[in-house]
């Protein structure tokens, strides 16, 4: 059978899960005063429908109120309250047949002490925390103690709440595992020294679950396999730990993650980004599974069905974590069960998930704007019970191309122009800068689907009024994007094409010359990705930008994959400059800088000066169709924003149409920004 | 004058009785059967009945028939009644001239037909038959009007050649092993048809494989004098009219099989002859001529090869076809129990799958322990002894399978949204063994067919509920042999009850284009359900295109009778060519109701079509 180690159930203690495809714990930042909240329910609602076997959600939720919880708006379990709303999320999930789990711990030093009740934080020694900045003090043993019962306490409200169980996490340098870590643990009492000592707390901490809980509840380990770090444990020693965690027979099952995350670079592994090859550390979950005597679940870049059913058939692991591909394609079990493995929208590891996590942001997925807005949005357009119109969307961008696919789901007759020979917009520049390739994917999966959904896609055409006129479309979507807004500044040389644009570059247009300044006024992808192509080509490249850092906007777990390649090749970072003009001087070009806080000038003498300053939008189309259309095009802000139809849809003239535009042609959005605009407004045409 | 016609009367029934001496002979190689001779007495009612709607179906040829054989039967009648009788007088002249132009008007559409005969006609022999026709009722006419004018000369002359050339023909076939044999055969096969229950029961049994002896000295049928002696008749009834070749889909995908070239193979080693005086199409890719029964009368290899055997899908569309009611899949199945248990001779794919089942109790070899795996989440019971359901819900292979999963899992969801009590069986379900039968291994079906009973008979419920029509037939028919006694239904004709019941709701409108529907061969001709899928696609509003092949004469998907695992070399595969009459009718889903379709169908590579099953059509029509 196809994917037969897939769909093969697996006994979990009390549990008959159905499939070996999971969602291992995240934090969701959905939680609203710390409580599960609709959004959240709805959340894990649809990965049920969608066909996964078990979720296990709340990503560090803190058993005692000595952990602030505020900015990853943790769901509270130290207290009752939590009860009744984790009932309504265990009854959604196990309405569809699926499972589901929390994750609960105490975070010990990993965390701020600024917020919530303001307290100290424990930690074994005391050492300063680098990621969180979190400076703890020493723990006490009636604070151990303490904690203990914590967990204990938690467990019975998870039990009596009905989901299916709870996961400790000893990973990532938790409570548990600092205890675990030489890194972490300098004691000299019953509580550090040998590894059985460091490994005291632990079984402690799960002996008071058991205690608490009983047996027959499901009850798990999330442990890491290597730390990475020098003075760190090593996988061989997590070998030792896991077997003897199982021999105590206080366990269930183990999840293995690679990588400690204790500084920003080893963190950045933790959720692998595309940077990183598939499935990076699954052969440190199947080391801990050689002496496991448990089930052993991994999540970490696995993105394929044949990838999982790999894992699985090779005995690397019991459960496949594919968490960042369900936040993209909830549907993906479903869809993998009904032979659709091409429909599915597969993960590309972009991260902007979890980088909007480490933000205190809710967790949002680059490709797909209706994942945790499933109150309002839609994974599975319904056909319109309404009249069937023409629709023409000028721009197969991410806005574009999302507008033209949700409308020929609805029903519609779809023609979708673009002026260029292929479908994606500026994800095809992004996809070239070094090891950015993966983010064609989202334009593969656009490029299938608008086939499959019958959408009529014409390249190489520059659609003009007259060409849409033409259409006698009901409804026209311009998503016709921006141009590269190197011109803002004629002091830039832009115009006079002493600078050139990242588009230019990427784009492969304009040759890459030896010696290269590139301007990045935004601090995001493109900017850093224009450099490290250019040092990839072989230029010598500096990176000038007036942000406190290079890439200072791309997120907790990306600037650190740029800080590898650009420290790797060499690149100069000069933060903290503005270009204040260039000129010509012989071949070369010169760049005056001048430092954002003392204002002092200082010169570069480069072959080539590249500028990457977002976009201006191309608003001409729109201009000359505004006056003709049926709202003027105008989009009711009230209704887009409560999601809401359009006033026009519910009747659009004969004769004419309704004019909408989305993404980048308003102003400069990413790509989830523009994709989302498309939605929200194409699910009602 | 008269005394030459007498003369010619008494050649004919002398030769005719000379025939069916020789006939009988050969008829009687075969095993005894315990029939009664009064079936004789049901030929009429037979002919007129039971025959009458398989030849109406073709109403030119029926007429035909009516024409000749009634004109040249009736007319020699009356010249027994005339002439050797002294009847003669205008009227009983003007009843045999009338009779003799009705024969010739017969012969004259025969001859018309073989102009230009279409590639199922045999020719040879065959083709002298209109002429042979046209000698009998002319040259009769031209005796009796010689006679009743008395007059001589070269006319008579004339006449009494051609009439010998007639009464050769006709009387002399079952002697000479002619066409016209087809007098006797054909009329004795009504009587004593292999079937018997074909006449009584319509649609009440499909088949007549009988259980096998696991004592008996011999498996199956390996030479001419294994079948029953009635089994020799039917086959000998054959007029090689070429239906089944048109219907049989092995024969179109080039395979080596005509099922019509099958039979005549049999009646050459009926007749201890070579092959090499069929003059029709012959086994596609093999040789005519070069076959001829072995020692005693032994079929393999040299009289018949497996592949031809094992090319056969058992889907019954020759027996369907066949005018003479000949039951082509039973010989078939017999032979094939001789060749699998006798000689090992299964093809090598097929031989894998039955180790695999006798291994595992599975045709694919997977894990009795993960049958329910693909309900673990749907809140289907697993039946346990003394707890009554109403439903036992069989899963079959297709619990090891993805795509037809899909099927049993939207089924268990419909049965749910209908309030319906069911129950699947776990691991102590075992496959039916229809694989096993259809490629002859008759004891690993018996083997599997007798655990599976006497676990049923632990538990308690009202019917068993199958996706599969290969089930249905197996635990529906087929182990009533083995005194099972199931009410079994097919998920369409349960869905159909509930849809009309008012307990499921198909509110939702559908967007599909053109649909057709494909009858599978072990719910349609097997099990006469045609129906019951059909008023499903009715309940849903679909566009319902219906193919030129479909419901009792739908054509097959390739896969049944182990054909799929056997594999037999052709020029085309089976799947292939249904689609393309799929295609034809411009659907854009084709409907299946079967498991086994639904993977042969989905394998033809193809983006026109999307197959799903009728349930899919229900589901989301009833959102599920």
């Amino acid at each position: 059978m196809k994917y037969e180690h897939l769909f093969k159930p697996l006994q979990l203690n009390q549990l008959t899960i159905r499939n070996r495809i999971m969602s291992t714990a995240h934090a969701e930042v959905y939680a609203e005063n710390n409580l599960t909240t609709e959004r959240y329910v709805r959340y894990y609602e649809e990965k049920a429908k969608g066909g996964l076997g078990l979720a296990i959600c709340g990503g560090s939720s803190p058993v005692s109120r000595d952990q602030p919880q505020q900015w990853w708006s943790a769901v509270d379990i130290t207290d009752d309250r939590c009860i009744e709303h984790f009932g309504n999320l265990a009854e959604a999930v196990h309405r569809h047949g699926a499972h589901i789990m929390i994750q609960a711990t105490h975070m010990g030093r990993r965390n701020a002490y600024w917020g919530g009740d303001w307290p100290h934080l424990v930690s074994p020694s005391g050492i300063r925390e680098p990621v969180h900045r979190g400076t703890a003090k020493i723990i006490e043993p009636h604070e151990i103690q303490r904690i203990l019962d914590d967990f204990g306490k938690a467990a019975i409200r998870v039990k009596q709440s009905g989901l299916d169980g709870m996961e400790i996490s000893c990973a990532h340098q938790h409570l548990v595992d600092q205890f675990w870590s030489p890194r972490t643990n300098k004691r000299t009492d019953e509580w550090g020294g040998s590894l059985e000592n460091r490994m005291r707390f632990g079984i402690e901490v799960f002996r008071s679950i058991r205690e608490a809980v009983g047996r027959d509840f499901a009850v798990g380990m999330r442990m890491c396999g290597e730390e990475f770090h020098h003075d760190g444990l090593s996988h061989e020693d997590f070998k030792e730990i896991a077997q003897a965690m199982c021999e105590t027979g206080l366990i269930d099952f183990i999840s293995v993650v690679g990588s400690g995350a204790d500084t920003h670079n080893t963190l950045a592994n933790c959720m692998p980004p595309m940077a990183l090859p598939p499935e990076p550390f699954i052969d440190l979950a199947a080391g801990i599974k050689s002496v496991s005597s448990v089930p052993v679940m991994h999540a970490q870049g696995i993105r394929d069905p044949m990838q999982a059913e790999r894992a699985l058939a090779e005995g690397m692991v019991d459960l496949v974590g594919m968490t960042r591909g369900m936040i993209a394609d909830p549907h993906m079990v479903n869809k993998i069960r009904e032979g659709k493995e091409t429909q599915i929208r597969q993960c590309v590891g972009a991260n902007y998930c979890i980088d909007r996590q480490y933000l205190g942001q809710d967790v949002l997925c680059v490709q797909n704007a209706a994942t945790s807005r499933e109150r309002f949005m839609p994974h599975q357009i319904q056909r319109t019970d309404g009249p069937l119109r023409k629709v023409v969307v000028v721009g197969a961008g991410p806005a574009g191309c999302e507008a033209a696919r949700v409308s020929a789901e609805r029903g519609h007759q779809v023609v979708l122009f673009e002026r260029s020979d292929a479908v994606g917009g500026q994800i095809n520049l992004a996809a070239q800068a070094p090891q950015r390739d993966q983010m064609a994917g989202i334009v593969r999966w656009f490029d299938m689907e608008l086939k499959r959904v019958g959408v009529e896609v014409r390249l190489n055409t520059d659609a003009d009024a007259q060409a849409i006129r033409a259409e006698n479309p009901d409804i026209v979507v311009l998503a016709t994007g921006g141009r590269p807004g190197i011109e803002e500044d004629p002091a830039w040389g832009g115009q006079s094409g002493l600078a050139v644009s990242s588009w230019d570059v990427l784009s492969g247009q304009v040759p890459v010359q030896d010696n290269v300044l590139v301007y990045d006024v935004m601090g995001q992808h493109a900017g850093t990705g224009t450099a490290d192509y250019c040092s990839n080509k072989g230029a010598r490249v500096e990176i000038v930008t007036p942000e406190p850092k290079v890439a200072d906007d791309t997120g907790g777990t990306t600037f650190p994959i740029f800080y590898r390649r650009i420290y790797g090749q060499g690149i100069l970072m000069t933060p903290n400059f503005w270009l204040q003009r260039a000129y010509q001087e012989d071949d070369k070009v010169i760049a005056v800088l001048m430092n954002e806080y003392t204002e002092e000038l200082e010169e570069r003498e480069v072959d080539q000066l590249i500028i990457e300053n977002g976009i201006i939008p191309n608003d001409g189309l729109y201009w000359q169709l505004r006056e003709e259309s049926a709202n003027g095009g105008i989009t009711e802000m009230n209704e887009l924003y409560d999601h809401q139809p359009q006033p026009i849809l519910a009747g659009i003239p004969a004769g004419q149409f309704a004019l909408f535009r989305v993404g980048d042609c308003i102003s400069m959005h990413n790509i989830h920004g523009a994709i989302y605009d498309a939605l929200r407004i194409a699910k009602d045409f | 004058m008269s005394s030459l016609i007498v003369a010619l009367l008494a050649i004919a029934v002398a030769g005719f009785a000379a025939g069916v001496y020789r006939r009988l002979a050969l008829w009687r190689q075969g095993r005894a059967v315990d029939l009664p001779l009064s079936l004789l007495l049901q030929v009429p009612k037979r002919y007129l009945v039971d025959l009458h709607h398989i030849v109406a179906r073709d109403r030119y040829i029926a007429n035909t028939h009516v024409a000749a054989a009634g004109g040249v039967v009736g007319s020699f009648v009356l010249l027994v009644l005339v002439y050797v009788f002294g009847f003669k007088n205008a009227f009983t002249y003007g009843v045999l001239w009338g009779l003799l132009v009705l024969g010739l008007l017969g012969a004259f559409f025969v001859f018309k037909r073989r102009q230009s005969p279409p590639d199922r006609l045999s020719r040879g022999h065959w083709a002298m038959v209109p002429y042979s026709l046209f000698a009998f009722g002319l040259g009769f006419l031209g005796l009796t009007i010689a006679e009743a004018n008395a007059s001589q000369g070269t006319l008579a002359l004339v006449a009494t050649v051609l009439a010998i050339v007639g009464v050769r023909e006709i009387a002399g076939g079952a002697l000479l092993s002619r066409p016209l044999k087809h007098l006797l055969s054909g009329s004795v096969h009504l009587a004593f048809h292999p079937r018997q229950a074909r006449f009584d029961q319509v649609g009440a049994l499909s088949t007549d494989l009988r259980p096998m002896d696991p004592e008996a000295e011999q498996y199956g049928v390996g030479k001419v004098s294994d079948f029953e002696w009635n089994r020799l008749l039917s086959f000998d009834a054959c007029v090689e009219c070429g239906k089944c070749q048109e219907a049989c889909p092995a024969y179109a995908a080039g395979q080596p099989l005509n099922p019509k070239k099958l039979i005549q193979d049999l009646v050459a080693g009926m007749e201890g002859r070579s092959d090499q005086a069929y003059a029709g199409a012959g086994h596609p890719g093999m040789p005519i001529g070069t076959h001829q029964p072995g020692s005693d009368g032994a079929l393999f290899p040299s009289l018949l090869e497996e592949q031809t055997l094992y090319a056969c899908t058992t889907c019954r569309a020759c027996v369907q076809a066949c005018p003479m009611m000949i039951e082509h899949v039973d010989a078939i199945v017999d032979m094939r129990r001789f060749v699998a248990l006798e000689q090992g001779g299964v093809p090598t794919n097929a031989q894998a799958v039955l180790q695999t089942l006798r291994n595992t109790d599975t045709v694919g070899g997977y894990d009795l322990a993960e049958r329910a795996n693909w309900s673990v989440d749907l809140q289907l019971p697993i039946a346990q002894p003394g707890q009554h359901v109403e439903v036992l819900f069989w899963s079959g292979e297709s619990a090891y399978e993805l795509r037809n999963q899909k099927t049993l899992r939207l089924v268990a969801q419909l049965l749910k949204k209908a309030g319906v009590n069911a129950a699947v069986i776990g691991e102590q379900e075992l496959d039916t063994g229809d694989v096993a039968r259809r490629l002859g291994d008759e004891l690993l079906f018996q083997n599997l067919a007798e655990r599976n009973i006497n676990y049923l008979n632990t538990l308690s419920f009202d019917r068993i509920l199958t996706i599969d029509p290969h089930v249905l037939q197996a635990l529906g028919q087929e182990y009533r042999a083995f005194g099972a006694d199931f009410e079994v239904l097919h998920h369409t004709q349960l869905l159909d009850q509930l849809v009309h019941s008012g307990d499921l709701d198909l509110s939702r409108a559908l967007q599909r284009g053109t649909v057709t529907y494909h009858d599978p061969c072990y719910l349609g001709r097997y099990n006469g359900e045609t129906e019951a899928p059909r008023r499903l696609l009715d309940a849903l509003n679909l566009q319902v295109a219906e193919m030129e092949r479909s419901g009792m004469n739908s054509r097959c998907c390739g896969w049944g009778g182990g054909a799929a695992f056997s594999d037999v070399p052709g020029e085309h595969r089976v799947p292939d060519l249904r689609m393309q009459e799929i295609h034809a009718v411009q659907a854009k889903t084709v409907a299946v109701a079967c498991p086994n379709c639904m993977t042969m169908l989905e394998g033809v590579v193809q983006d026109q079509t999307e197959v799903v099953d009728i349930v899919e059509l229900v589901a989301e029509a009833a959102g599920v």
